[in-house]
């Protein structure tokens, strides 16, 4: 299990750019590549993606807030184990709670909600920004960071539902002559969607840097040796 | 042995995480322990009201537990019932070991002529998109009626009458083998299931059953 907390920046102040962080730039699937399990798992329809993103933020919610809380009480070296404990908790307890009032959904999940535990963004969340920050900007990071797992998760549903059996969230959207396409249902399909949408997101990064660069260049107005040298 | 200082804190701090986690764990586990229990029948219940023919008992309660042979546990047969008290069918889970990915279980109910009322799927991790086109209702109903001496039992692959579905044919074979298994072993146990005394303790065992 690596989590990739080194890629952090974490020198944000206002909640918006926590959120905007845990959301987009920071993003556990588009720019961390982490809790690809789950992702790849169950994301065969929107509905189901939505409910495990439902389920992973609940977590992150949890864990960040009560890891904040006891920050200054974990001693540094046991507090892996202790990260754990509290994560573990809080899937088990979001696992009973959906046996008992969302069987079926817990039925069609099934083994990924205890494998909640394991998903590296959340222990990469408690490490790397829970443990140095306040319980209100870890909330707020939760949500950013669960908000764009459950985005992210959805968009490859819907994706794969709509290749794969003409439907998104169980609405019939290419008809009833829509050939179904199984390969999008079946992991290779995840695979090759998820590629696609990961190229997506790298043009739009680069074209909201490529505007940014621009403004600053209005702004400030760099002579034209050094533009060409970015 | 002596604990320094930081050593104590250590050992302070995850017997604290490890204490108070558990403390919430046991009060979640109380507080959806009857709703779980209450879900899962409700899910049975459903499951039941698909499969049974009409009827006017409610049959999560007119049980029979019978250890069939070769069986460890104790199966649970759900029995339907007419106005008048006769039996209307008998429903029971039988489980398919040999699905593409682990066993699937069974609903399936039978009248007391030996032919199915109706089956349905309750359990399984079959292919999404492949195997699972086992939980099609369409597909399920070509099972309504059938009873041994009027179907050839297997897929058409194997020369029988039942579709196998577009790329899989383990989870249809498993599927047909297993109903058929359970209408086989319903024919041989006729006589104890229709009874309509309970059995008494000394006819579950398996030597009577055989």
């Amino acid at each position: 299990m690596h989590c990739g907390s080194g890629t952090e920046e974490q020198l944000v102040d206002s909640k918006s750019e926590i959120f905007a962080n845990g959301f987009w730039h920071n993003n556990a699937i588009f720019a961390q590549l982490l809790g690809m399990c789950p992702l790849l798992g169950v994301t065969t329809s929107a509905e189901n993606g939505f409910w495990m993103g439902a389920a992973t933020l609940v977590a992150l919610l949890g864990s960040n807030l009560v890891v904040s809380l006891v920050r200054d009480f974990i001693p540094s070296n046991v507090r892996i184990p202790a990260y754990i404990t509290i994560i573990a908790a809080f899937v088990s307890m979001i696992g009973m709670a959906m046996n008992a009032w969302m069987h079926e959904m817990y039925l069609i999940l099934g083994l990924f909600i205890p494998l909640i535990v394991v998903n590296c963004s959340i222990l990469g969340r408690a490490e790397a920004f829970a443990s140095k920050n306040t319980p209100l900007d870890s909330l707020v990071d939760a949500i950013g960071m669960g908000a764009g797992f459950t985005f992210a998760l959805v968009l490859l549903g819907g994706v794969r539902e709509i290749l794969g059996q003409g439907t998104c969230f169980g609405f019939n959207i290419l008809g009833d002559n829509y050939p179904d396409v199984l390969m999008f249902i079946l992991p290779p399909g995840a695979f090759i969607a998820l590629g696609f949408i990961l190229a997506g997101v790298n043009i739009i990064n680069r074209r909201m840097a490529d505007k940014k660069a621009q403004q600053s260049l209005h702004m400030t107005q760099i002579p034209s040796s050094l533009e060409t040298q970015q | 042995m002596k604990f320094s200082k930081e050593q104590w804190h250590m050992i302070k701090a995850l017997l604290m995480v490890a204490v108070f986690s558990t403390i919430f764990l046991g009060v979640t586990n109380m507080l959806t322990r009857a709703p779980i229990a209450q879900a899962e029948r409700q899910a049975l219940m459903d499951a039941l009201m698909q499969v049974l023919p009409k009827h006017s008992n409610n049959p999560l309660q007119d049980t029979r537990q019978i250890t069939l042979p070769k069986h460890k546990h104790a199966t649970t047969f759900y029995v339907s019932r007419n106005q008048d008290k006769s039996m209307s069918g008998i429903a029971w889970e039988t489980i398919a070991p040999d699905g593409y990915n682990g066993s699937i279980r069974i609903l399936m109910a039978v009248r007391p002529d030996g032919s199915l009322n109706a089956v349905r799927i309750t359990h399984h991790q079959e292919t999404p998109g492949l195997g699972d086109g086992m939980m099609n209702v369409s597909w399920l109903d070509h099972f309504v009626d059938k009873s041994l001496a009027n179907t050839r039992w297997a897929v058409k692959k194997d020369g029988g009458e039942f579709d196998q579905f577009t790329g899989a044919t383990i989870t249809p074979r498993a599927v047909v083998k297993a109903i058929k298994k359970g209408l086989e072993m319903f024919d041989k146990q006729r006589a104890y299931l229709l009874e309509d005394k309970k059995p008494v303790a000394k006819e579950l065992t398996n030597d009577a059953l055989r």
